[in-house]
């Protein structure tokens, strides 16, 4: 059975619904770059913590052929240690001796972990304000009517979910009505919009799925921060410990590699002719007792 | 990071008047008449900075201000542009204005290394030494990676003879750029100076090891040794004749570092001297002086 649909509907349905979302999904985009800030600037003491950790690995990172002799790496590695130790590279200093391990602060209380939350939070508003407006203008607007014939079979179970507004028993699934359409758009405008904006755009549908747990997972670890860094630190000690029981100096054996390099080259204490002239590039006068003589 | 790179350049820039800046001045200025560095994208406005600190170098601060007006027109909330305008004024205003200005930037918080390491700067060339000192510690306590922060602590405890201090700000600058051998010269150099004559030998024998090119197509025997080769062979003969003639220098060695043995030592002597007499024929197409001290003397404007 084939039904004729007024050509009107493919005019006033199809293309506006289809312009529709790929305009607000470019507005949706532009607004969330408009909406987010720009990353706090942290205090000083925040970003010396941060970075005490990039400097035991900077130490860390070269102990096997290390450009310091022992004494002077043992030196950095044991004045870290001790540090670490101490908690002298902790934000808010040394942890007093008789304050009890801290509670990781209330998500809801701290400031940062606030801000972190509050972000995440204005996106997905954008995005959901703009889905419920256009389905309930479609809804308003566009009920009652099949629009579209789908060019694949589905079953009698989604009958219900995509005939919406023209409950007959006996008509095909593929004749659909219009919030069906507004669905198949939804779903498939995501490969145009990676072609208008570009591959990180955030008009994709996609995103919204796992931004519920997304966002909740960087909340999560936020709060802990604070703490972690001494554990961090205290960690970290045993690495540097590690580390330096595995360090060598590159130049412990210097002089042998050197001579090794040179040997062969005809000293100049035995010089016959006196004149000490050595032309660059003959492989001439080469003493072959000489090569014997490195140790 | 690109951007993080420059900053530490300017952070660490001195103004010296040299033929090359004299050179970048007139080459530049034919450029900014001609107003071609707007089309030349990134590399322009990079010309137009150089032009600026040649125009500082030579004392010109005319054009400087050109530039620098040219350069906050475009990039008004630039850190590089911060600093550079500092640099500016560190060449003619008052040392307490200059002082204030590197103050409030710090406040700002936009440029904050770069523009400390600039403040300590200042406090050297006015003589607070031990206030100087006392920032680029605070600094590079924060910010450990400013390689060249290391680089100028080193060399104010350096002109201090604080040794042992020198020395450990140059163990964190080699920490950080392990492949420079220019880090490893200098502190070959100043453990020499604080009368490590083992670790320095071997430091010396390092920097040697690193430059020599074994790659290259020639020998290392049969190459001439030059410029950063030449002057660590240089210090590698100073150290080997200090090592013979004084035997008590091997074992007081305040690092722990063994002296080579006895054989090693001569071998190093032969070895020593003649790359050096190599070097010397090459540079002076004369036959070296044969003595020891001769030769040392005859060498020492040659490496400087």
């Amino acid at each position: 059975v084939s039904l004729y649909l007024d050509p009107q509907i493919r005019d006033w349905v199809l293309f506006p619904i289809t312009v529709v979302m790929i305009l607000v999904g470019v507005l949706r985009h532009y607004v969330v770059l408009l909406l987010q800030s720009p990353p706090k600037k942290q205090p000083r003491n925040a970003v010396r913590e941060q970075r005490a950790l990039v400097r035991s690995q900077i130490l860390r990172a070269t102990s096997a052929h290390s450009p310091l002799p022992p004494s002077y790496y043992k030196a950095v590695s044991q004045y870290l240690s001790q540090a670490f130790a101490d908690g002298t590279y902790l934000k808010d200093g040394p942890p007093k001796a008789d304050a009890p391990a801290s509670a990781p602060p209330n998500p809801l209380t701290d400031p940062n972990a606030m801000e972190g939350m509050m972000a995440g939070m204005k996106t997905q508003m954008v995005m959901m304000v703009p889905q419920m407006v256009i389905m309930g203008w479609i809804n308003f607007f566009f009920q009652g009517f099949v629009l579209i014939k789908l060019p694949f079979p589905l079953t009698l179970g989604f009958k219900s979910m995509l005939q919406r507004g023209v409950e007959t028993p006996d008509m095909d699934v593929r004749w659909v009505s219009s919030l069906s359409w507004y669905f198949l758009n939804f779903f498939g405008l995501n490969g145009l919009y990676r072609l208008i904006l570009g591959g990180e755009n955030s008009a994709d549908s996609s995103r919204d799925m796992t931004s519920p747990f997304a966002a909740a997972a960087a909340a999560a670890p936020q709060p802990g921060q604070a703490q972690d860094y001494n554990k961090l630190f205290k960690a970290e000690r045993d690495n540097l410990e590690f580390s330096e029981g595995l360090h060598t100096w590159i130049a412990h054996d210097v002089e042998s590699r050197i001579l090794r390099k040179y040997a062969g080259v005809p000293p100049n204490a035995d010089d016959e002719t006196g004149d000490g002239m050595v032309v660059k590039g003959t492989p001439a006068r080469r003493d072959v007792s000489a090569l014997f003589s490195q140790t | 990071m690109e951007v993080a790179f420059s900053l530490q350049k300017l952070a660490a820039y001195k103004p010296r008047k040299t033929q090359k800046s004299k050179e970048t001045l007139d080459a530049g200025l034919v450029l900014l008449e001609n107003g071609g560095h707007a089309t030349k994208g990134e590399a322009g406005w990079d010309a137009i900075e150089k032009l600026a600190l040649a125009a500082l170098d030579q004392g010109n601060t005319e054009v400087a201000d050109r530039c620098i007006r040219i350069l906050s027109d475009k990039f008004p909330d630039s850190p590089r542009v911060h600093i550079l305008t500092g640099i500016r004024l560190e060449a003619t205003e008052k040392t307490e204005a200059v002082l204030r200005y590197y103050d409030e930037l710090l406040e700002e918080n936009s440029s904050t290394a770069a523009a400390w390491q600039r403040k300590a700067h200042v406090l050297r060339q006015i003589g607070k030494v031990d206030r100087a000192v006392e920032e680029l510690s605070a600094m590079l306590d924060t910010f450990y990676t400013e390689v060249e922060g290391w680089i100028e602590l080193a060399d104010i405890y350096l002109s201090c003879q604080q040794y042992t201090y020198a020395l450990q700000s140059l163990s964190h600058a080699l920490l950080l750029s392990p492949q420079n051998p220019s880090y490893f010269l200098q502190f070959a150099e100043t453990a020499y100076l604080a009368e490590d004559i083992p670790l320095s030998l071997k430091m010396f024998l390092q920097t040697v090891d690193m430059t020599d090119d074994d790659d290259g197509d020639i020998a290392p025997g049969d190459s001439v040794p030059s410029g950063i080769t030449l002057r660590a062979w240089f210090g590698v003969k100073l150290c080997v004749s200090k090592l013979i003639a004084e035997p008590r220098a091997a074992s007081s060695s305040p690092s722990q570092t063994a002296a080579p043995s006895a054989d090693n030592l001569n071998a190093l002597a032969n070895l020593s001297t003649e790359r050096l007499r190599t070097a010397y024929l090459d540079i002076k197409h004369e036959s070296p002086p044969t003595g020891d001290n001769e030769l040392i003397a005859a060498l020492t404007p040659l490496v400087k």
